[in-house]
């Protein structure tokens, strides 16, 4: 177990790497920050001494070393437009996607798992139908326009709920939280609702699909064979024999989600890493970009690594087999 | 006292888009206590059914129709709410299934499918449970029960985990138990310890049995009554020495007739199937073998080692190198194996499963290279490096509907390795093909069909034919009769038989059933851990076995207390 940790924690630093590499050299590509920082009518001594100033005179290999070497002592550097820390600037804006997204993906799994296993049960019932044409819409119908739906239903036609904005927060550990109040359930709730429909959707059909082959087995024959309530076979078999493929992709949802919420975001003028990121593209800021893509990446690689943990929870034959 | 069970005129139908399908249609038959009833017939005859309509387990679109009567036990099941059913099943009825494998959830501990099982008809403590978890294991003599029960099934062999699913079905202690084909997936050795496990069981329980099998030869050593079923209907029933000593029914005669077991060894087997699918026609075959001079050693192998070795990556090498990790166990399949075949010999290869006959079957095929050793046709090595070399030896695998590609037609399987072989050109593809699917007595108009269209023996001659166009010499048969009905595996060991004498073919038969090989083969060689541990002429072997395994072997095939053999009317 042990060394199967060692091994993945070794292979997530060559991604990392890689990453680091691809983002750094796909950055420089796409525009010089120069143009867009610099006054058209500033002096060449003035260009001259910001261009040294942010270091970017230098080779670009030579600036992807300087990065690795302050990447290294946990320096992510300054942003070109903010003029502050990249690090304090990306913390700032963290708690408010993480909470959105986990809210989202959470409120997504609870609904949409047994929702899909009981479309799986009983996939000829009228309800079961309703279900499955129902997650159809919620893969198929845009996050944007059911984004501006949601706003114009419940903040303008029905003015119950706020369409933007963070609302009150209260601060746990020194960081600002909505879910702690009120106000601010009320401006999570369109957010959320609007980011986790997709995701729903998908558990929905994925848990259905599951659900459907697994009560043809003779496991459940056998089960049903001793005697054992349907109730309980649905909790104790069914829910822990679908639950691989499902946990994998609530690991990649909640990755993608965490790193593109950004239409969502944008909509509900939700203070997150979303708006930050496009932000930072239109006025070219470098060290934003890189530092968020490499954040990205980073959580990409500890969820899996945390959902392949998950399998050996799961799965005891991966728990043996790897002795 | 009444019956136990009192079926009468029993009608389980499926009712599809293309009609009603009538899987079981209108059976009776009654069961005392204590007593041991088999049910016998072929696939499709609707002998599981049967056992899923006892306990209330017909899914959807099949439905137990009106008129039908199961009385158990003085109360009638059919019609009877699904919550009382529950209350029943498990309790006073309860099943064992085929697939030891399938059955057991792989996710859930043994302890809590137990408890499971319990707690469905009576509350009961954890320590109760556990309690009761533990004896129910030890009562299907599972070694260490204390400590398997917090085990998963993976960690369970096959016949352990049989075990485990009869124990979860004697929890309750019920009047009757309902077996579907429990030891059909199970070694010869531990279908013979789990026949006399549960036959000792149910009587000391006194608990009712139905034995659902195909194989007329299990029934007969564990049931005292017989039921023949065919097509949804039994043809005949009564004791079980009555039916098998004096068969009423033709269908009954017919299985009788078709089992190895009941014929002298290399005699045709009287087959229904083999008449049903016409004559075989020979003309025009071609073939290296044909005519080729004797060779008492024409497919040699000596000193054959297989070693299979999981590849170590780059990090857990070095891991090894300090220490943390442990180096991968290298597998030894095949050990130092040596064997001859003679020109137009069949040999017969016996083992249990995990033996390493099937990678011995490969290695002298060519599929798998041997790590060690050498493997010669007619003097020629059979690999060149890597690779196979020619096309003199063919394969045959077990399982039909898996060797056939399900998205090409017969005729593009069948002519595929003839024309990239220069057999023939493409233009003459069909003539050729027709050729040797009729060797194989399949019409040749079927031939623009798909596999999914065709029976299981209808598969296994189409694979043969598709073997046979290569134009093989040697031809590797690993278990192809092991998934057929007995009337449908007595057709293919015919025509094994039939083309080994016309087409001067050598075969090597792998099976794990002794007593098909004892019909088909002339020498026998047995294997164990990989080692050939007993070699010899088939009566030699079958006769007067000298190692103890293989004599243990031998005493495992299921057998009725009198001889089946010495039944007068063949």
């Amino acid at each position: 177990m042990a060394s199967f940790i060692i091994r993945r924690l070794g292979q997530a630093l060559v991604v990392l790497l890689v990453m680091s590499m691809l983002v750094f050299a796909g950055v420089f590509v796409i525009g010089n920050p120069v143009d867009v920082l610099i006054s058209p009518d500033a002096t060449q001594e003035i260009r001259r001494q910001v261009i040294a100033q942010y270091g970017l005179d230098l080779p670009l290999w030579d600036q992807y070393l300087h990065f690795l070497r302050r990447l290294l002592s946990g320096d992510l550097g300054t942003s070109f437009v903010f003029n502050m820390q990249v690090g304090t600037l990306i913390a700032q804006k963290l708690p408010a996607t993480l909470e959105l997204t986990l809210i989202a993906v959470l409120f997504a799994s609870a609904v949409g798992v047994p929702l899909g296993i009981y479309a799986g049960y009983r996939p000829d019932s009228i309800a079961a139908r309703v279900i499955m044409a129902v997650s159809v819409l919620g893969f198929s119908v845009p996050t944007f326009w059911i984004g501006l739906m949601l706003i114009m239903v419940f903040a303008v036609q029905l003015g119950i709920l706020p369409a933007g904005g963070r609302g009150e927060t209260r601060t746990l550990f020194g960081v600002p939280f909505s879910f702690l109040t009120a106000d601010g359930w009320a401006h999570l709730i369109l957010p959320a609702l609007n980011l986790s429909l997709f995701k729903m959707s998908m558990m929905c059909r994925l848990a259905a699909s599951g659900t459907r082959e697994v009560m043809l087995t003779d496991t459940i024959k056998f089960a049903r064979a001793a005697g054992i309530s349907e109730a309980t076979i649905l909790r104790r078999h069914v829910l822990k024999l679908i639950s691989i493929p499902l946990v994998t992709v609530f690991g990649l949802e909640l990755g993608s989600t965490l790193a593109f919420a950004l239409v969502t975001e944008t909509i509900f003028s939700w203070p997150g890493l979303g708006k930050l990121i496009v932000d930072s593209i239109t006025s070219l800021d470098r060290p934003v970009m890189v530092a968020y893509l490499m954040l990205v990446s980073a959580l990409f690689v500890v969820i899996n690594l945390c959902v392949d943990l998950a399998y050996v929870v799961l799965d005891p034959r991966l728990r043996h087999g790897r002795r | 006292m009444t019956h136990l069970l009192n079926v009468r005129d029993l009608r389980t139908w499926f009712h599809t888009d293309r009609g009603i399908v009538r899987s079981v249609d209108g059976i009776s038959f009654t069961l005392e206590r204590g007593e041991v009833m088999g049910l016998v017939g072929e696939s499709g005859s609707g002998k599981s059914i049967t056992g899923f309509s006892l306990i209330g387990l017909i899914d959807r679109p099949g439905r137990i129709e009106d008129g039908s009567s199961i009385r158990f036990d003085g109360r009638e099941l059919v019609g009877m709410e699904e919550r009382q059913l529950r209350r029943i099943r498990g309790k006073d009825i309860s099943m064992v299934f085929q697939d030891p494998m399938m059955t057991l959830n792989p996710v859930v501990k043994i302890i809590d499918q137990i408890g499971m099982a319990i707690r469905a008809h009576e509350p009961a403590s954890d320590a109760e449970v556990r309690r009761r978890a533990v004896e129910a294991l030890a009562r299907v003599r599972i070694v260490d029960p204390a400590h398997k029960v917090d085990q998963y099934p993976h960690e369970f062999s096959g016949g352990m985990r049989q075990r485990v699913a009869i124990a979860i079905a004697l929890l309750h202690r019920p009047r009757l138990v309902i077996a579907d084909e429990p030891t059909t997936a199970l070694d010869v050795s531990v279908q013979a310890e789990i026949l006399k496990e549960v036959k000792s069981l149910v009587a000391e329980m006194g608990t009712s049995l139905i034995w659902i099998s195909h194989d007329l030869a299990t029934v007969s050593s564990i049931a005292d009554s017989i039921a023949v079923m065919r097509r949804g209907k039994i043809v005949e029933a009564g004791p079980v020495r009555r039916v098998l000593e004096t068969p009423e029914h033709p269908y009954t005669q017919g299985l009788l007739d078709a089992l190895p077991s009941r014929s002298r060894p290399g005699e045709l087997l009287a087959s229904n199937a083999t008449e049903a699918a016409g004559k075989m026609d020979f003309s025009g075959l071609g073939g290296a073998a044909i005519g080729a001079p004797p060779d008492p050693a024409f497919v040699e192998a000596r000193g054959v080692d297989k070693i299979f070795l999981a590849q170590a990556g780059a990090l857990r090498r070095f891991a090894i190198r300090c220490g943390l990790a442990r180096p991968p166990v290298p597998v030894r399949a095949v050990s130092s194996a040596s064997l001859t075949i003679a020109r137009g010999e069949i040999l017969g290869l016996v083992g249990e499963s995990g033996s390493g006959k099937s990678t011995l079957g490969r290695i002298l095929c060519g599929i798998t290279p041997p790590t060690d050793g050498r493997v010669t046709v007619g003097g020629a090595p059979v690999m060149d490096g890597n690779r196979k070399h020619g096309t003199k030896v063919q394969m045959i695998f077990q399982d039909p509907f898996a060797s056939l590609d399900p998205r090409r037609t017969i005729f593009q399987s069948v002519a595929e390795g003839p024309v990239v072989h220069g057999f023939c050109t493409r233009g003459e593809a069909r003539a050729y093909v027709d050729r040797w699917l009729r060797a194989v007595a399949f019409d040749p108009a079927l031939a623009d069909r798909y596999p999914h269209q065709f029976s299981g023996g209808q598969r296994q001659r189409i694979a043969i034919a598709r073997a046979l166009a290569m134009q093989p010499e040697v031809i590797i048969c690993d278990e192809p009769v092991a998934s057929l009905d007995v009337s449908i595996q007595a057709q293919v060991i015919n025509l094994l038989m039939e083309l080994r004498r016309h087409l001067n073919l050598t075969l090597l038969f792998i099976s794990h059933d002794l007593s098909v090989v004892h019909h088909l083969c002339d020498r026998v060689i047995v294997m164990r851990h990989g080692e050939i541990i007993e070699e010899g002429s088939a009566a030699q072997i079958f006769g007067a076995p000298k190692e103890a395994y293989t004599r243990m072997l031998l005493e495992a095939i299921p057998r009725p207390g009198f001889d089946i053999a010495r039944v007068p009317g063949i």
